[in-house]
């Protein structure tokens, strides 16, 4: 498995205008056979590029997890479609990470809420009587 | 602080009650998806069968959307908690299952090839292990994956493009072929109606000559009239010769696609398996050839309450190991059985 989109330098959205010119100014004649047959017909584009999705999702997975020279990733596959390392994060830890954040958060509500809902209970019903007051003078006043 | 949201992954890995066996899941069900000619409820039946001894507690239903949807961050958290909390046997067992997920009755996949090598790198089972794990499973060597990005893969998986091909071709040679001959016929008319005008001529001179010659021009004539006929009969000949040539040549042609497509069917059959793996099956459940589907089915209860590992939780690992290698022996033949039977 190659990767021709690669190998004759055009992404792998190009449209049909694009690889055929693409390919018709490729000088390697063997790889240029392949990529006429392959490119040809719409269904065959079709199975390569879900395979190259697939190949090229292993080769990311793969330089994520340190695996780019592993046993079984050898020839033309490990050639085109290991990639360099995108950002060195472990899903792990950071799932670790974010559950310990969130727990964190979570006690800390848990502690503070008895004393927090006391004081937001007074400061509203304050607030409500003291608007009321103030009301109740204003009309009063007004009369 | 905002926090970000956990993904319905990490959800189902919080909440189940054994990570490795979620993780695992979360692979098998990915093998799944990658594996062709097989339907949805077919792929979550195969997914429940695997899944019998697991101890995750949560539904199926999330693990095969989650797969579906190749969430490459959900399938890379999976692979780093199998990397982190796997032992070597549950490595092996987990490549087995994997295994046989993936081929269970039909061919392996191009992308399944890729995914398990992949899974054999992550789990550090060696090429030879694989192919070893891979042969016992399947009796067929694990063959390279095959490349689409060629063109001889083409010219076999796709022959019908090329039979449509080679018989546009030689329609397009017999109607040349055929405008060839008309254009000959033609001439040929044109040629009878000159000699016949010929004739003519001919008739007119002879009524003006003396009675003397009459004799010798009917001879000469009846000459010319023979050696015509000559002509013509050497023409039919030739022709149907042609015709003859031409429709070998596509009956040729036919049957070289047909032996083609024959081919190609052969290839995709797989070789049958040998006719005493139902008896070595059956003689590992402790039964004689000829057992019912249900005889099969109490034994493997019995067996499987006898050999599981989780019985042997309180002895040593090595007793476990060799406790889980029976089970997985006993299950592979439960399953064998039940496919085949």
């Amino acid at each position: 498995m190659r990767d021709l989109y690669q190998r004759l330098a055009i992404s792998p959205e190009a449209n049909e205008q694009d690889i055929k010119r693409a390919v018709a100014s490729c000088h390697h004649s063997v790889l240029r056979q392949d990529a006429e047959s392959v490119f040809a017909v719409a269904e065959r584009r079709d199975v390569y590029d879900t395979l190259h999705g697939t190949v090229s999702d292993i080769g990311r997975l793969r330089a994520r997890l340190g695996l780019t020279h592993g046993a079984h990733w050898q020839g033309d596959v490990a050639n085109d479609f290991s990639m360099p390392p995108d950002q060195a994060v472990s899903r792990h830890d950071e799932l670790i990470g974010r559950v310990e954040h969130a727990v964190s958060l979570y006690n800390r509500w848990r502690r503070f809420r008895g004393s927090w809902l006391l004081i937001t209970i007074f400061a509203t019903g304050a607030s409500v009587g003291l608007a009321l007051g103030l009301t109740l003078c204003l009309w009063l006043m007004a009369m | 602080m905002s926090i970000a949201r956990f993904s319905p992954f990490e959800l189902l890995l919080l909440k189940s009650r054994s990570q490795v066996d979620t993780a695992t899941l979360l692979l098998l069900a990915w093998v799944l998806v990658h594996r062709q000619h097989i339907s949805e409820g077919q792929r979550r039946r195969r997914l429940t069968d695997v899944s019998a001894h697991f101890r995750h507690g949560h539904e199926l239903t999330p693990v095969m959307s989650i797969a579906h949807s190749q969430d490459l961050q959900a399938i890379q958290l999976a692979a780093e908690v199998l990397r982190k909390e796997c032992s070597k046997e549950r490595s092996l067992s987990i490549i087995h299952q994997a295994i046989s997920v993936a081929t269970d009755d039909g061919a392996l996949s191009i992308a399944n090839h890729y995914i398990l090598r992949f899974l054999a790198d992550l789990l550090n089972v060696a090429p030879v292990t694989l192919a070893t794990l891979f042969q016992e499973l399947t009796g067929a060597p694990l063959s390279s994956p095959e490349d689409p990005s060629r063109d001889a893969y083409w010219q076999i998986h796709d022959p019908d493009y090329h039979a449509r091909k080679a018989r546009d071709a030689a329609a397009a040679e017999q109607k040349a072929r055929q405008e060839q001959a008309r254009a000959e016929q033609h001439q040929r008319q044109k040629n009878e109606r000159e000699q016949h005008k010929q004739q003519k001529q001919q008739d007119k001179q002879r009524r003006q000559d003396e009675a003397r010659r009459t004799r010798e021009q009917e001879q000469q004539r009846k000459r010319e009239q023979t050696h015509q006929q000559e002509q013509e009969k050497q023409r039919q000949r030739e022709q149907s010769e042609r015709e003859q040539r031409s429709r070998e040549h596509y009956s040729r042609q036919h049957e070289h696609h047909q032996q083609h497509s024959r081919n190609h069917y052969s290839q995709q059959q797989r070789p049958s398996p040998p006719p005493d793996r139902t008896t070595r099956a059956l003689s590992v459940l402790g039964l004689r050839p000829g057992a019912s589907r249900i005889e099969v089915r109490h034994a493997y209860r019995r067996m499987a309450q006898l050999h599981h590992p989780d019985r042997f939780y309180t002895k040593s690992d090595q007793q476990i190991a060799l406790a889980s290698a029976r089970f997985q022996r006993i299950k592979n033949a439960y399953d064998y059985l039940m496919k085949t039977y």
